[in-house]
Formats: structure tokens, C-alpha cells, sequence
């Protein structure tokens, strides 16, 4: 792995070969193992590093970019000739944005723990057989994904801007599957401490001892409670689409309600970079520093996310980052929601959620690894699978309380949320 | 390069590897993007890296690197069995093997007639800046994208069966889309042929410019459609459309990896069982499924999969009955299968490669002579879609509900109003074996789909799907809540 001096200067030469007036440079290294569990056993585990090197170069708004693997000398000036090459043959782009000055970076929490770059095979595959035992003993099955990461960013151009992240990441989610019925449970965090396999397995388990000979149930409107894994499965797609642009041309389910209500006043979320439990990176877009945003209070739709070139246009900043967000949640466990549920179901995750209407904001998918019916306050039985016919806005509008909130995936922090009215509109035999 | 992957090789028969093998991975890409009136993005990029897999002792170990020197790769065919040796830990219930093979040594290059890295780029984003203003032009547009993206793929592939295999493939990408507003409405419309592997004539045949125009007006018309009915009717569907619902029903249920449980993390697992192969009814007798990985321009004919295996043409489902599965030489013999039909891949060299979908298609009808109109003729109430949209399945292939990118009342028999917001619930099987109609031969066309996900770390795989437009009876529409 290349440390900050040497990429800095691999960056520094990269603009000085290039005889263009704005250039940028940016380069990127991954190491990772990856190891994959399925049927109880490894069946695949893969180990290696690499790293890219992409500059931009423009003049008089055309421009023009290349990207190499390969960083010795002449590689690197193939790709700069290639880039220069484009630029000099592209039309003006009325929408260019030239690279920005040199900026200074907040401080952001710890992200990077060298202890991940030496994890060796050996120790990934002791996590694994723990979860292989623990399944067997059970006569259950175990499926899943253990990934250690470390991962460096750099971006140098030639007003001088030159930023730097490395981060560490530690990730595994495990499937288990009984005769009848799975769970499932993810954990990840920059270090090993955050990850801890055994608990990860249990949780696993304890979902698909619960899920097995599920009951069948009937599609409709359901109060439902999601757990935080199947929140975030479900409001990513409602975070991908908060383009202030997107919003201003009428194409997405925010058009015309920036600064209005859309929301329940239960809903705030926003991009926050001082949360050690998920630390933001220094930097986002084009080295843009990292900033604190607040895009939803009290269901007020306060903001959305500006790119450079629609920022200029609409008179603001620029939105550095968006992930990873936060969405407040209440104090109280997933227990208790489930204590003050008179009639429901407990969804754990959701799967391949699509659009069914952009503009609106329906998206439709399944539940999937444990779906429970409540009532009066307990869980009473495991249930099939349900497909949703949902948009996350209404599910949001409909919040009746919320849990504490939990990091998933690496990206946000969200909570398990209940909600009435929730459209359930076909079953399936699939457990 | 074969002074390298004897380096790999060799680390890997002395560590007692019983298969191992060196695939080598170069690649140039070109992409032009333009969103509204903006060149957002013309690169080209470079890359290269090697993988060495190893199995030993029944496990497999798999490493990857950037720096090709014999050193670098010595350490790379190390750490590929320091990753077998880890794997031991948790072993499989039957050491994996590898099904028999013949070792093979050829260089092969794929159809290019017109090399897309000399075509100018500037060429190119004019071609998409025009068809851009082309739709931005229609009243009610409001957003236009287009995006060209060309790929040469070289591998090496070298393995201890003695094969030695020098593969060259060029794939085409094209995009086009217009996103259109009216009141509060907002719908689009696209290109709907997907990829191919070719070169650069491949754009100059589509004529994306000239139909540009058409496809805008299609987004404004759907934004004034009508809502879909909901109610259970008829479907005529177009070979775009069933290149998706293809690809989730049949494509997935039918990959061997799954339906062992080797996939059930993530992409999820199979309602097919292994001892269904040649008497499960899939669809009805209309219903003729080929998988066929050296199909003209097809994604997915790549002469060699990353096993090592000779692409295979062969029926996966005959007639209406299951008569094979997709497979790879570790999943065959878990089966009691000889030999694998070559449907191992990797989308690069950071990644294992998996039983992926073949180039897989529905054969067309008997009878040439039937058209879409005939089979409309024969729909009293229903809708006739185009193109693909919303997609989704559960994790068993069993529950789908699709939607399209053009939708068209039939009442009557004749295509009367057009819709919007239209999806289809059915199960696998049921929808399948509800076919009564299929057009002929003219009628059949091919859809490349570029970005098939599967796997942890998920892998991008490529590969090709047909049909002709055909007629399904009694399906559920319009579930979604509108």
C-alpha cells in the first residue's frame, strides 16, 4: 500500500505532464479479502489489491478524461495523451465546472484502523467457522459474506487542491437457513472490535428458528414494523432521489415541496460528519470538504442535494456528501414497538425493491428471511412472504413511533419504524 | 504471457493444487455520456490484472493483482494458497472437484467490423447531443440522456488441464432515454435493444438519431395516458419485455449455484431442484427455451468460459418440460453430471468466477406467418407492452410482478388507448404455462443486457436474451396501488 507522500507525488506528477489548464487527478486503492459461505462451508475466497488512476484535463469548457491500472511512467503518459486528446476534440460542455481552489478539511472521526490491512485468510475463516458451527449444531444451514477492506482516496488538481482519506472497513452478513424459514443479520464497522461474528450468527439463527413453518397470511393493509436493516432497504431509493435538479424539473416525487410538509413531524434526516459510530470522510465531490446538512425537519422537506453546476444556477452551495445520513429515531427498542402493536407484521429485510413509478415514489419488492405476525402486542406466528405495492413517502407519513437508530450497510443510521397502512398486494410459497 | 502463468501454475501444482489456473484480464473502454445539452463524460480507460485459483485439498483459494512480474505473481499464486489452506477451516461436505475437461489451446477474436476505438469521440458525442436536442425539442420533454459505451475484453486463460486460451471480445453499449413532464406526471420512454457484441456498426445500424423523436413523444404520450386497470386479462408482450421476465424466471431458477444454496446470502436461492431436470413442467408445450453461448453477437459468447469449457448450444426447456440446467465444472459432479455446458464467469480478474446466465432465449413459433396483430386478434380484453420496467422477483423466482416501457389497452382484439403504470403479478410457473401464442420466426429479436448482478462482491455480468412477441392468457395486472 503507497502511503499519502507517495500518492501525492504520483498525483503532483500526473498534473505537471499534463499540458492542459485545469487538470485533476484522482487515484484509488482497495485491498480486500472476501470470503463466501454457503451450505455450511467456504465455497469461494478471494484475496488482492489494486489501484487506478484517472485524470480529467479541460480547456475552454471541453474536456476530457482517462482512467489506467497500470501506474508506471509510460502508462500514465499514454492516459494523460488519451485525456488531452478527447478534450482537444470534444464540444464546449455548457455545463463544465473547472476544478476548485486548494480547501482545508474538517476533522473526521477515526476511519481507518491499520489492524484491518493485516488480517491474513486464516483469521477470516476462524469468523467463518464459528458461524459453521453454530448452524451445524442446530442441523441448519449457513450462507453468507465476510469482507475486510481498506481503501484509499486521493484527488490533487491544478489550482492546488490535494485531499486524502483512507478508510477501513470490516463487514458480514450472514444467512441461516432451516428446514422452513431463514434469518438473516448484517454488521459492519471500520474495525474488527465493531464486528462480532458469533452475536452476528446468533441473531441469525434466532430469526430462523422463529421464521420456521410459516403460516400462510393474506395480502392487504398492514400496520408493519422494520426493522432497521429493511428500513434502509426500503428509504434507499427515497435518499436517491433527492436531486434538487431531479426535484426542479418535476421528474421526482419532491417536486415543488421543498419547504413544505411532506413528510410526518416524527421525520428528521440529515448528513452528519461528526458520528464516530459511522464516520463521514473529509471530503466529498471534485475534494469538495465534507458539511453537516439537515435535509428534513419535523417532515419539512428543508433541502436537496445541489451539484456544483445546479448550485451556480440556483445561487447556493454545493452538497458535498449526502451519505452517510441519519435519521432520528425515538428511545425505545423494537421490543417496545412491537408491545404497542395491536394488529401487524415485524418485516427484518426486504429484497429486490424496484420503481414501479418514479415520479411517485411506488417502488414494489418482497419481504424476505423472517416476516411475523403481531398481536396484541407479541409475536404470535411466523408468516409467508409478502410482495409490497409501497412508497416510501406514504410509509414516512405514516410512522406511528420509531426505535433507537442503528448504522447499516456503512451508509446511514436509521431506526426500526412502524407505520400503518402499509400496502401488501400479492403472496408467494417461497420461505 | 504464458512465461507468467507458468510462474502461477507451477506455485500452485507444487503447494498439490489438483486444478489451478492463471486467467489474465485486459481491457479498453471508451463511454460518452450526455445528459440534457451536457458532454458530461467521454474517457477511456485502461486495465489489466490476473487472478491465480487454486483448489487444494478440496478448497478453493483465489488471489488477484495489478503489477504483472513473475515475482508479483509468485506472490500473487502464494496468497491463492494461503486462501485454499484458510478455506480448509470450514470445509465442504464433498471436496469440490473439478468436472473433466480437454485441454484446449486457441486464439480467438470476436466479430468487430468497425473498430469503435478509432471512431472519433467527438463523433460520437455529437451523435448523442443530437439525439438529445432531437427529444428535448418535443414539448413536454424535460430531461434527455444518451450514453455509448464500447468494450474490448482480452483474457488469458492458461489452467493445469494444459489449456492455453487467447480470447478477444468487443461489446457495444447504447443508451438513449427521454424523461417527459406534464401536470404532475412524469414518465419516460427509451431505447430498448440493449448491448450487442460488436463494434462500432452496431451504433451506425440502430439509427439512434432518427428515432430519437419517437421515442420522446412516446413519454409524453404515456404521461397523459390512462392509469393501468387493474383485473385479470390477457398479455401480449414484445420481445423486450420478455427479455427481462426471461432473464428473472428462467435465467435465475435454472443457474445450478443457486439451486445448491451457494447464493442463498444475497442473490437468493431456487424453486428448481436438480432431480426436476426432464420432467418438471415449466410452461406450456408453446414454451421452447435454448441456451446458446455462441449465438451471433450474443453478450454471453465468449468461446470459453472462465473454466476453461467450449460455449454450448443446447434446450434448457423443451417443449414446456425442464431438460437442463446452467452449470459450471465444480457444480456438475455435485449432481452426478459428467461434464459441464460451460456457464462459469467473471465480469474481471478481482473476481471468482460463478455460474452465470447463458445467452438464453424463447424459440420462436411454428409458424412464421403469425404476427403481434394475430395475437392481439385473439385478446378480447387485455394489453399489449413493450419494452422493459419495473422488475422484481422474491428470492426463490416463484412471486414476480414486471411492468414495461410502453403500454396499449387491447379491447376487442385492436390496440385501442394508451396506459401508464401498468405491471404484471403472476407465478413463475403458472405465467409460463399460460403461453398460447407465440409469433414466428421474423418476428424474433434479441435484447443485450449488460448489468446482470450476482454474487458477493457483486460481479456485472453480460449476456443475451430473445424471443418473438408472444401471448399469455389470465394474468393479474395492476396490482401496484396507483
Amino acid at each position: 500500500m503507497r502511503n499519502k507522500d507517495d500518492i501525492e507525488a504520483i498525483l503532483r506528477e500526473a498534473l505537471y505532464n499534463a499540458s492542459a489548464p485545469q487538470t485533476q487527478a484522482e487515484y484509488v486503492f482497495r485491498k480486500s479479502l472476501a470470503t463466501r459461505i454457503g451450505e455450511n462451508a467456504i465455497t469461494q475466497n478471494m484475496g488482492g489489491e489494486e489501484e487506478y488512476l484517472r485524470i480529467f484535463v479541460a480547456h475552454d469548457k471541453r474536456q476530457g478524461s482517462s482512467i489506467t491500472n497500470k501506474l508506471e511512467e509510460k502508462s500514465i503518459g499514454t492516459m494523460i495523451k488519451r485525456a488531452e486528446e478527447i478534450a482537444e476534440n470534444s464540444p464546449h460542455n455548457p455545463e463544465y465546472m473547472p476544478p476548485i481552489k486548494a480547501q482545508t478539511y474538517p476533522e473526521v472521526p477515526q476511519r481507518y484502523y491499520e489492524e484491518v490491512a493485516q488480517i491474513r485468510p486464516a483469521d477470516v475463516a476462524k469468523e467463518i467457522h464459528k458461524t459453521v458451527e453454530i448452524a451445524k449444531i442446530e442441523n441448519y444451514r449457513a450462507s453468507g459474506l465476510f469482507e475486510a477492506s481498506c481503501a484509499i482516496k486521493a484527488i490533487a488538481n491544478s489550482e492546488g487542491l490535494f485531499a486524502f482519506d483512507m478508510h477501513s472497513s470490516v463487514d458480514y452478513s450472514t444467512t441461516i437457513h432451516g428446514p422452513l424459514g431463514s434469518g438473516f443479520c448484517s454488521r459492519d464497522g471500520e474495525s474488527m472490535k465493531y464486528v462480532n461474528t458469533e452475536a452476528v450468527t446468533r441473531e441469525a439463527l434466532e430469526t430462523a428458528k422463529e421464521a420456521q413453518n410459516p403460516d400462510p397470511v393474506d395480502p392487504g393493509e398492514y400496520t408493519v414494523i422494520f426493522e432497521p436493516q429493511a428500513v434502509y432497504d426500503f428509504l434507499g431509493f427515497l435518499f436517491w432521489n433527492m436531486s434538487a435538479r431531479d426535484a426542479d424539473e418535476g421528474t421526482t416525487v419532491f417536486a415543488g415541496k421543498v419547504g413544505q410538509k411532506l413528510l410526518s413531524d416524527k421525520v428528521n434526516i440529515m448528513t452528519r460528519i461528526d458520528d464516530p459510530e459511522l464516520p463521514a470522510p473529509p471530503f466529498g465531490l471534485d475534494g469538495l470538504p465534507a458539511r453537516p446538512r439537515l435535509w428534513v425537519k419535523k417532515g419539512v422537506i428543508m433541502r436537496l442535494r445541489h451539484d456544483r453546476f445546479w448550485a451556480g444556477q440556483k445561487g447556493t452551495d454545493p452538497d458535498p456528501l449526502l451519505y452517510p445520513l441519519f435519521m432520528e429515531g425515538q428511545d425505545q427498542s423494537i421490543s417496545d414497538l412491537i408491545a404497542t402493536c395491536k394488529k401487524g407484521l415485524l418485516a427484518k429485510r426486504l429484497w429486490y425493491i424496484r420503481y414501479v413509478d418514479r415520479k411517485e415514489l411506488l417502488l414494489t419488492g418482497m419481504t424476505r428471511d423472517g416476516l411475523f405476525l403481531i398481536k396484541d402486542g407479541k409475536v404470535v406466528a411466523p408468516v409467508k412472504n409478502l410482495r409490497f405495492n409501497e412508497s416510501p413517502v406514504v410509509f414516512l407519513q405514516n410512522i406511528v413511533a420509531m426505535s433507537r437508530p442503528q448504522r447499516v450497510e456503512g451508509s446511514v443510521k436509521v431506526p426500526g419504524i412502524m407505520s400503518k397502512n402499509f400496502t401488501f398486494s400479492s403472496k408467494t410459497e417461497s420461505i | 504471457m504464458k512465461e507468467y502463468t507458468d510462474v502461477g501454475l507451477n506455485i500452485a501444482g507444487k503447494a498439490g493444487a489438483s486444478f489451478a489456473d492463471m486467467r489474465i484480464v485486459e481491457e479498453r473502454q471508451n463511454r460518452v455520456y450526455v445528459q440534457r445539452r451536457s458532454l458530461k463524460l467521454v474517457d477511456e480507460t485502461e486495465s489489466f490484472g490476473y487472478c491465480v485459483r487454486v483448489l487444494l485439498n478440496g478448497a478453493w483459494g483465489f488471489a488477484y493483482n495489478t503489477r504483472l512480474s513473475k515475482d508479483e505473481v509468485g506472490q500473487t499464486a502464494k496468497l491463492a494458497v494461503e486462501t485454499a489452506k484458510a478455506s480448509a477451516q470450514a470445509p465442504k461436505d464433498r471436496p469440490a472437484r473439478m468436472a473433466a475437461e480437454e485441454a484446449n489451446i486457441e486464439t480467438l477474436v470476436g466479430s468487430c467490423k468497425e473498430n469503435p476505438f478509432t471512431v472519433p469521440n467527438n463523433e460520437k458525442a455529437e451523435l448523442l447531443l443530437t439525439a438529445c436536442d432531437i427529444m428535448l425539442n418535443v414539448p413536454g420533454v424535460v430531461m434527455a440522456e444518451g450514453f455509448l459505451q464500447f468494450i474490448k475484453m482480452h483474457r488469458v486463460i492458461a489452467n493445469t488441464d494444459g489449456s492455453y486460451l487467447d480470447l478477444t471480445n468487443y461489446f457495444a453499449n447504447p443508451m438513449l432515454k427521454a424523461v417527459a413532464v406534464h401536470d404532475t406526471e412524469s414518465q419516460d420512454r427509451s431505447y430498448q435493444g440493449g448491448a450487442k457484441q460488436a463494434g462500432y456498426e452496431f451504433v451506425r445500424e440502430m439509427d439512434l438519431v432518427g428515432r430519437a423523436k419517437g421515442w420522446a413523444e412516446e413519454a409524453v404520450i404515456k404521461c397523459k395516458a390512462e392509469d393501468s386497470p387493474s383485473g385479470v386479462m390477457d398479455l401480449v408482450l414484445d420481445p423486450m419485455n420478455l427479455a427481462l421476465t426471461m432473464h428473472e424466471s428462467v435465467g435465475h431458477p435454472t443457474e445450478l449455484d443457486r439451486i445448491l444454496g451457494w447464493e442463498a446470502n444475497m442473490a437468493g436461492q431456487s424453486f428448481v431442484r436438480p432431480e426436476d431436470v426432464g420432467t418438471l413442467r415449466y410452461g406450456s408445450d408453446l414454451v421452447n427455451f435454448t441456451i446458446d453461448n455462441n449465438l451471433e453477437g450474443g453478450l454471453g459468447s465468449w468461446f470459453y468460459d472462465d473454466d476453461g469449457v467450449q460455449m454450448k448450444t443446447f434446450p434448457l426447456i423443451k417443449a414446456g418440460i425442464l431438460t437442463s440446467l446452467s452449470n459450471t465444472r465444480e457444480t456438475v459432479p455435485l449432481i452426478g453430471w459428467e461434464r459441464s455446458n460451460g456457464c462459469c464467469r467473471s465480469d474481471g480478474f478481482s473476481h471468482f468466477p460463478i455460474n452465470r446466465i447463458p445467452n438464453l432465449y424463447l424459440g420462436p413459433g411454428t409458424d412464421d406467418t403469425i404476427t403481434s396483430y394475430d395475437l392481439i386478434a385473439g385478446v378480447d380484453k387485455g394489453i399489449y407492452i413493450e419494452g422493459m420496467g419495473s422488475f422484481s422477483i422474491d428470492q426463490m423466482r416463484n412471486n414476480f410482478q414486471f411492468g414495461g416501457d410502453m403500454f396499449w389497452m387491447i379491447e376487442r382484439g385492436k390496440k385501442t388507448k394508451p396506459l401508464k403504470k401498468v405491471t404484471y403479478q403472476a407465478q413463475t410457473r403458472k405465467f409460463w404455462g399460460s403461453c398460447d401464442g407465440i409469433a414466428g420466426k421474423p418476428y424474433w429479436r434479441s435484447h443485450g443486457v449488460m448489468n446482470c448482478g450476482k454474487g458477493e462482491p457483486v460481479q456485472a455480468m453480460r449476456m443475451t436474451h430473445g424471443a418473438s412477441f408472444a401471448r399469455f392468457r389470465n394474468i393479474q395486472v395492476g396490482a401496484a396501488k396507483l
